[in-house]
């Protein structure tokens, strides 16, 4: 009498080791300072055509993204959503106080060298609310490296931010802003997107083998995601100082940027992880 | 001519949306396993026990939510600003045509987002040896697609609905000032919040631990034992969507329509006994200005909050009593 075996779960499957596929040059505060220079001076020149400020907010977006994960990556769990949305809170307000400060010293349409005060104050704040986080008499959360974490969320969020009042009005004029971008609810969109790509890099790959490259490839991707959309609302809106190709052009540089990235990601994650198969059941390990 | 019946039905549509909206966004995370679930999910490869569920950690609920209703909402505005110039007697085409249009969109958004998040959180749990199953992966995006489509259009049409409420109605002053990107935003983050804390006790969990004594709270040895075995086979999330769909999701869904419903209905309850909804002051702007108030205006707000308090009220009895007995029949908890 043959007994047949009970239902074999357990399918073993062996994944040859692979090589890292895609590296990041940068180092945390070398990436900080490069992004940081280079989305400010996007920042301050509006009279650019939007492809150029696009790469300014993909820069941005990335910063902001690796703050996020130096923030979260001493075991926050579920609050990385959070850190995402307080690091884009902070970027409205301060875009909101640069805007304030833009008529000084200002070449209309061309140059407001006055709104990286909102991201001077926002980098403040940052500092100020990590210290108080941190500090034994206050919170007493004790992360490490949590304030400079902070300043750099905020300073990345409000640059991200005023970059894309830039792209959508062309300037950074307050009542520009607030009748092309506020009225209109645009806004709405540039707030939640913007959380996405600052909190979903590392929410979306978060665990013991999460790997920087990996993480900082979503946000240049979700970066070109928004960067299609917003051309769809330039053109709608008609703000473009150079007509109907400046949202063409950036249309197009986000579907590249889209499409790279999501290629790149998804194949770094069907290498990287423990094994891709077609199909297979259960088991139970230890 | 604004017409008050009107602008009940449209209310009464609105809050008709609303319970659609929500039982499929509490469907839709089922299939995905967000928000609260998820955590049973990505625990469950970590104590050793490797799944074939989707792990769709976008974010929490309300935040993924908010981003689909606002490209969708941001996309039908851009359509309409394009459409509605073409058929300026009949705007409710350019609608028509817009709104799907914006919910395709931010149902594409949905699955590229689902897709990364899965793959991601995969490769992040390599040393618990958690493979990526491509059926697993294929296989969930339609449904979670489909599902979010449902939700998003609904929000997207109660956005759109309500920030064209008085010219529906007859009188474009009761307009809602908010945009439509902005009121499905709103929309979003309510639907989204609503669907994670009543659905999520209604998740599967009851279903996997029927043995256990009523009120027990689960212990660390159960985690991942979510993602074990249905009735037949090996349990994957279809199964959660199809026993939620016949309680859980309806609950949610009468949860946030009973919601839009007292609320809309308090508010115009309150226009009404103020006096000011039948003819509305003369010279009432169009765009709302805060220094625009009538006495009328001030005591339907007041009466709007009295008839709130009252709803307040009665359902805080009601759900005492209902509890009181549901304790009498159930007996007491244990191990509390």
């Amino acid at each position: 009498m043959t007994v047949t075996p009970a239902v074999v779960e357990e399918e073993e499957v062996t994944a040859p080791k692979k090589g890292l596929s895609f590296k990041f040059p940068f180092a945390e505060t070398e990436l900080g300072l490069i992004a940081g220079i280079l989305a400010a001076i996007i920042t301050i020149f509006t009279g650019l055509p939007a492809v150029i400020k696009a790469v300014g907010m993909l820069l941005a977006f990335v910063w902001g993204a690796d703050s996020v994960r130096k923030t979260s990556k001493y075991g926050l769990g579920t609050g990385v959503p959070s850190i995402g949305v307080l690091g884009i809170g902070y970027g409205v307000i301060g875009a909101l106080m640069g805007l304030a400060f833009a008529r000084y010293g200002s070449v209309e349409g061309i140059f407001y060298p006055a709104v990286l005060i909102g991201v001077l104050f926002m980098g403040g704040i940052g500092l100020v609310s990590g210290y108080f986080s941190n500090n034994e008499k206050f919170i007493a959360m004790k992360i490490p490296r949590l304030e400079r974490a902070m300043m750099e969320l905020g300073m990345a969020g409000t640059l991200v931010i005023l970059l894309q009042f830039s792209i959508v009005t062309g300037s950074l004029r307050f009542d520009a802003v607030v009748d092309q971008v506020m009225d209109t609810g645009v806004i709405a969109f540039m707030f939640i997107l913007s959380c996405m790509g600052m909190f979903h890099p590392y929410n979306a790959c978060l665990g013991p083998d999460e790997r920087r490259e990996r993480t900082l490839m979503l946000s240049l991707e979700i970066s070109g995601l928004i960067s299609i959309i917003l051309g769809f609302a330039m053109i709608v809106l008609g703000t473009s100082p150079f007509g109907l190709w400046d949202p063409i052009a950036l249309i197009v540089f986000g579907v590249i940027v889209w499409v790279v990235f999501y290629r790149r990601f998804i194949k770094a994650c069907m290498k990287e992880c423990y094994a891709t198969v077609g199909t297979g059941l259960i088991k139970t390990i230890g | 001519m604004l017409v008050v019946e009107l602008l009940f039905a449209w209310m009464l549509v609105i809050a008709f949306l609303a319970f659609i909206a929500c039982t499929f966004e509490d469907l839709e995370s089922d299939v995905g396993s967000q928000s609260n679930p998820n955590s049973q999910v990505q625990l469950a490869a970590q104590v050793g026990q490797v799944h074939r569920f989707f792990n769709k950690a976008i974010s929490g609920e309300p935040l993924s939510n908010a981003m689909y209703c606002t490209v969708a909402g941001t996309t039908a505005w851009i359509l309409l600003q394009k459409l509605e110039p073409i058929v300026p007697d009949a705007k409710w085409k350019a609608a028509v045509v817009a709104i799907p249009l914006g919910v395709a969109v931010a149902a594409m958004i949905h699955i590229i987002f689902s897709i990364t998040a899965h793959c991601g959180r995969t490769a992040g749990q390599k040393r618990f040896e958690q493979p990526i199953y491509l059926d697993v992966l294929y296989g969930h995006l339609l449904p979670i697609a489909t599902h979010g489509f449902m939700t998003t259009f609904c929000i997207t049409s109660i956005a759109y609905i309500q920030s064209n409420l008085g010219t529906l109605a007859g009188d474009p002053r009761l307009n809602h000032p908010f945009a439509l990107p902005l009121l499905a935003f709103i929309w979003g983050i309510t639907v989204g919040a609503i669907g994670s804390s009543t659905g999520d006790i209604h998740y599967g969990t009851e279903r996997e631990f029927q043995d256990r004594p009523f009120g027990e709270g689960k212990r660390v040895v159960y985690h991942g034992k979510i993602t074990r075995y249905a009735e037949c086979g090996v349990r994957t999330q279809k199964d959660i969507v199809g026993f939620c769909a016949k309680f859980g999701g309806p609950c949610t869904g009468l949860t946030f329509g009973l919601i839009i419903l007292f609320e809309n209905y308090r508010t115009l309850i309150g226009m009404e006994l103020a006096r000011f909804l039948p003819v509305l002051p003369a010279d009432l702007p169009f765009v709302p200005d805060v220094h625009f108030a009538t006495a009328a205006g001030n005591m339907s707000a007041v009466w709007g909050i009295v008839v709130g308090l009252f709803i307040i009220a009665a359902l805080l009895v009601g759900n005492m009593v209902f509890v009181r007995w549901v304790r009498k029949k159930y007996g007491p908890f244990v191990g509390a």
